[in-house]
């Protein structure tokens, strides 16, 4: 598993060249995170009904409502739930790093974002390698298009995150660890083209810098 | 209640109950405390099946009956303890089979990593352990922990609360570590301070991936050792987890030879289980147990075994340090923070901390400042107090296993302090000295320390707990006593076989050059016994006198420790040409110790105010606009924020030495909402505020709106700003405005936040929308007019 300097830069509104002080410190903070934090990550897949209410997902007693759902599962018979976090671990070094010194923080912030995707990304494999005649769709979250983000609650109630991973969620449905992700991921017997990628799914659109400028992010 | 049956041979608990539930048909995500009122008789079923498969011990359907997990239910604590107690008793009744309540997490991160307060916790540990009792629970079981500092709260509320025997259990990855970070070592020792009856592991792994696991905590205890392990692990197609009661029973098996006694299994597991389980343990007999007995201090994350030298850092401690006396004075906790970190970083194994100082309420700051350092540092924690208060108040919220300086012969100084170290469980330091002053001889300390050893054995205190300070006295006024101190030292470690602690750096007071003397004495001293010397890890010599030392002493095996420390030395370094630099160039490339050091030079002819205004607020402001231009970026901007707070600390250093007045251009108010736990953008926030000599009131995160009024109206704030992270959290970011809208002065609100856009801003009706914290700056320029 990797962490790609371009998306801890990317979370960092870097455009352009990246200095090469500043790189030299993005990836002393990369290395220090990568040695010592291993992301972690639970899944459970289900069977798909596809409902006029949603895609139901069988034995988990939840229907994922509204259309990115329909989109993204429409042509599949199974959906995996995945919970990825980079766990307590790395809260613990996001204070002691904010002790020494804001700049320092923020870099490992941003390499924290980068890593817990690293982690779902390693988690896909992981799936796609279970599965090995099935073709695996975007991974989408709770709070992407019209997907609600309460749902982040019963996924990992589904997956008993805090037992299984020490991730709790919020009243306010926020993830504790704060670098968590929870995911659907469709399993389909054709292809599955890409379709969540984008500003027109970002919920940082309106007030995104790229985006005011008329480019993208590149995520 | 009798617990020889928890010493003598081996024990029988039960098995799972929520696994077993859902297998008999509670949903995922149920509630299984609500089946003790609708489903009496299916719990009942389940504990005779126990009961009938050999359990002892079965625990009562009590889980999650907390106040926490209960709310909503419309059952309050302690109709579901009676509730589940009751039913368990009738299961149990004739059988000789004992209940105990159950006590899981409470479903709440505890701070830091949550908002939960350790007292809060205790709060509903100790309502549940209570109704517990009344209900007439026979021991408790606290289960299933991953936060150190949870599973001591449960215990405290229990053993303080009840007097019930507790059986404490943990739930470790393969990692050896917990999710929150918690060590074997650290779990057990501390755990055993402060009173489990019995300890182990439970959950999260099958036997055979616990067995190494259950070896370390059999080496660390010498309690009774508990195994629950899950039948395996879970299948991510089925849910259902992989080991057959069989293949069970064969994994731990080897737990036995381990020197564990006491058995039971956790999810996936069932009367099944508990049924070969019986059946295989029933003619066996426990395994004996080495103990690795040691001096051990740890944090959560860090354990410290003293099985050699250990550096005790002692720069949070007030005397003679006037900027420390200021911070402690005025709160300002993060300064001590960054005394503790610079140790941290130097080497230090464990931090001393003393904040006693005339106007500080000891007993009120200690247990904040403690609070405050095991949020960002990793280390154990020796507790500098003469107050009990205070020394109690600190050791209760101290997450592991602490140090307390210090004991001395006087009777009635030990009679008020062991009993405080005996109840946490905590290390203590003895000062050879009593009522009539320090003995001028070796002799005469070594009988002082007999004295306390003495003392805390009576109180049950170990003697690998005790700690000896032979005293450094200072060599310029009486020469005589470096050589005695020696002699100390020499005959504790020879004859009473105690850790020995010095504060080293005093010998040398009065005289010229004084780190040569502290270092040939603190050689001297190590190579007579010492093996706590407390020192000020900053002075690389003497870091690296004990680096040596540890070489020569065999410590250090293959010297490595000792290369790796000289390895990335630079050769030399280069001093910079003569005014190469200058103090705006430092800010702006953010080189933190040539800002301040620049500034420490200015500041002789220049006086605090125009430094900041003049030359610090414009080399910001410069790399501010290159932010604004796309031409620098967020780190570049917190680096410059960082060699600013430097300056400022140069500044402050500066106020406090001369006693100017303090260089404060406004007060803002800045917290993130109720709701909202994610707070780095915030800190950025403060940090650059702060950097642009801005006063910040920090309220936090997840601050309730009826907090951030009422900090409002107490400081008389002029800027308020809110930020919130998530869509979920803006009602509350609405809230706070709409509140302090209806003050009669309305303070001027700024809000921010990934979520948050100028139109929500003005919809709700905040003043101003910051995209970032340069513009945050600009708002309070407006506001301030400066």
């Amino acid at each position: 598993m990797e962490l790609d300097l371009r998306e801890p830069l990317r979370y960092l509104g870097v455009r352009g060249e990246p200095d090469p002080d500043l790189l030299r410190e993005l990836s002393a903070a990369a290395d220090k995170l990568t040695r010592s934090v291993t992301p972690r990550w639970v899944w459970r897949v289900f069977h798909v009904k596809h409902s006029f209410d949603g895609e139901a997902l069988e034995g988990a007693g939840l229907t994922l409502p509204g259309g990115l759902a329909r989109t993204m599962l429409g042509d599949c018979a199974q959906a995996v739930v995945l919970a990825c976090t980079l766990g307590a671990g790395f809260e613990a070094m996001l204070r002691g790093e904010q002790a020494r010194g804001m700049a320092r923080a923020a870099l490992l912030d941003a390499c924290g974002s980068a890593w817990v995707e690293a982690g779902c990304g390693a988690a896909e494999e992981e799936i796609a390698a279970r599965f090995p005649g099935l073709h695996l769709t975007d991974r989408f979250s709770p709070g992407y298009g019209d997907l609600p983000l309460a749902l982040q609650r019963d996924i990992c109630a589904i997956l008993d995150t805090p037992r299984r991973l020490g991730v709790q969620v919020t009243p306010s449905v926020l993830m504790n660890p704060a670098k968590s992700v929870t995911a659907v991921i469709g399993l389909s017997e054709r292809p599955q083209p890409a379709r969540v990628r984008g500003c027109g799914y970002c919920a940082l659109r309106e007030t995104c810098q790229y985006h005011k400028e008329g480019k993208s992010c590149g995520a | 209640m009798e617990l020889d049956f928890l010493y003598d041979g081996l024990v029988m608990l039960d098995g799972a109950m929520g696994t077993v539930l859902q297998q008999r048909g509670l949903p995922p995500g149920g509630k299984p405390e609500l089946l003790n009122f609708t489903s009496p008789e299916l719990l009942r079923a389940i504990y005779r099946e126990y009961i009938d498969a050999g359990s002892q011990i079965i625990c009562a359907n009590t889980f999650g009956a907390n106040a926490l997990k209960l709310a909503g239910t419309g059952y309050s604590v302690d109709q579901v303890v009676s509730a589940a107690v009751a039913v368990a008793r009738e299961a149990a009744a004739g059988t000789g089979v004992k209940v105990s309540l159950d006590l899981g997490p409470l479903g709440e991160l505890l701070e830091p990593l949550g908002t939960l307060s350790f007292e809060r916790a205790y709060g509903y540990f100790k309502e549940a352990a209570v109704a517990g009792e009344r209900a007439g629970a026979e021991l408790v079981s606290i289960e299933t922990m991953t936060d150190l500092y949870e599973a001591r709260a449960a215990l405290l509320a229990v053993k303080e609360n009840t007097s019930l025997p507790v059986l404490a259990t943990m739930s470790f990855e393969q990692s050896g570590r917990t999710f929150t970070g918690c060590t074997i070592p650290s779990m057990a020792r501390t755990l055993e301070g402060l009173g489990a009856d019995a300890i182990g592991l439970n959950c999260s792994l099958g036997p055979d991936l616990l067995l190494p696991l259950l070896r370390e905590l059999c080496e660390n205890t010498r309690l009774p050792v508990i195994a629950k392990p899950n039948a395996g692990l879970p299948d991510p197609e089925t849910g259902a987890y992989g080991m057959g009661p069989e293949d069970f029973v064969q994994a731990l098996l080897p737990c036995l030879e381990a020197g564990v006694t006491i058995f039971g299994g956790c999810c996936g597991t069932s009367p099944d289980y508990i049924r070969a389980l019986a059946a295989a343990l029933k003619d066996k007999m426990p395994a004996p147990r080495t103990y690795r007995s040691a001096g051990f201090v740890c944090s959560a994350m860090t354990p410290c075994f003293l099985d050699g030298v250990r550096v005790i850092g002692e720069r949070v401690n007030p005397t003679g340090k006037k900027r420390l006396q200021q911070a402690l004075l005025e709160g300002d906790l993060d300064y001590v923070l960054d005394l503790a970190v610079q140790q941290e970083d130097a080497g230090a194994d464990i931090l001393d901390v003393n904040v006693g100082h005339p106007g500080v309420d000891e007993a009120a700051l200690l247990p904040r400042v403690v609070k405050k350092l095991q949020s960002a540092v990793a280390l154990p924690l020796q507790l500098d107090s003469t107050s009990p208060d205070a020394l109690e108040a600190a050791l209760r919220v101290y997450n592991g296993k602490a140090a307390v300086n210090s004991v001395n012969g006087e009777r009635a100084v030990l009679e008020r302090i062991l009993p405080i170290v005996k109840k946490y469980g905590a290390s203590v330091v003895g000062l050879c000295l009593d009522e009539h002053g320090i003995p001028p001889t070796a002799e005469g300390r070594v009988a002082i320390a007999r004295r306390i050893l003495d003392a805390a054995l009576e109180h049950g205190i170990p003697a690998e707990d005790v700690w000896i300070d032979c005293l450094t006295l200072t060599v310029s006024a009486q020469q005589d006593q470096g050589l005695e101190t020696l002699k100390a030292v020499r005959m504790v470690r020879e004859e009473l076989g105690l850790q020995v602690v010095l504060g080293v750096s005093n010998i040398s007071f009065g005289l010229p050059n004084r780190a040569a003397v502290t270092r040939s004495f603190l050689t001297q001293a190590l190579g007579a016994g010492l093996t706590l010397p407390i020192l000020n890890p900053n002075q690389r010599e003497m870091m690296d006198a004990v680096a040596a030392f540890k070489v020569l002493s065999g410590e250090d095996a293959g010297s490595r420790a000792y290369i790796a420390r000289f390895a990335d030395a630079p050769a030399q370094a280069v001093p910079a040409p003569a005014g190469a630099l200058t103090l705006e160039e430092a800010v702006a490339r953010g080189l933190e110790g040539d800002a301040g050091r620049l500034a420490r030079e200015a500041l002789r002819t220049q006086d605090e105010l125009s430094l900041v205004e003049h030359r610090l607020i414009p080399a910001l402001d410069k790399v501010g606009a290159d932010y604004e231009a796309g031409r620098a970026f967020l780190p570049q901007l917190l680096s410059a924020a960082q060699a600013a707070q430097a300056v400022f600390e140069a500044v402050k250093a500066s106020v406090a030495e001369k006693g100017g007045t303090p260089v404060k251009k406004g007060r803002i108010l800045i917290a993130t909402v109720k709701g909202d736990i994610h707070d780095i953008g915030k800190n950025i926030v403060r940090t650059v505020m702060e950097n642009y000599g801005y006063e910040a009131v920090d309220l936090g995160r997840d601050v309730p709106p009826e907090a951030v009024l009422e900090a409002v109206r107490e400081q008389s704030i002029r800027l308020v700003g809110l930020s919130a992270l998530m869509t979920t959290t803006l009602p509350a970011m609405e809230e706070t405005v709409r509140l302090l809208r209806a003050l009669p002065q309305p303070p001027v609100v700024w809000v921010g936040g990934a979520v948050v856009t100028p139109e929500y801003a003005a919809r709700i009706g905040a003043d101003h929308y910051a995209r970032d914290a340069r513009q945050s700056v600009e708002i309070a320029r407006k506001v301030f007019g400066a």
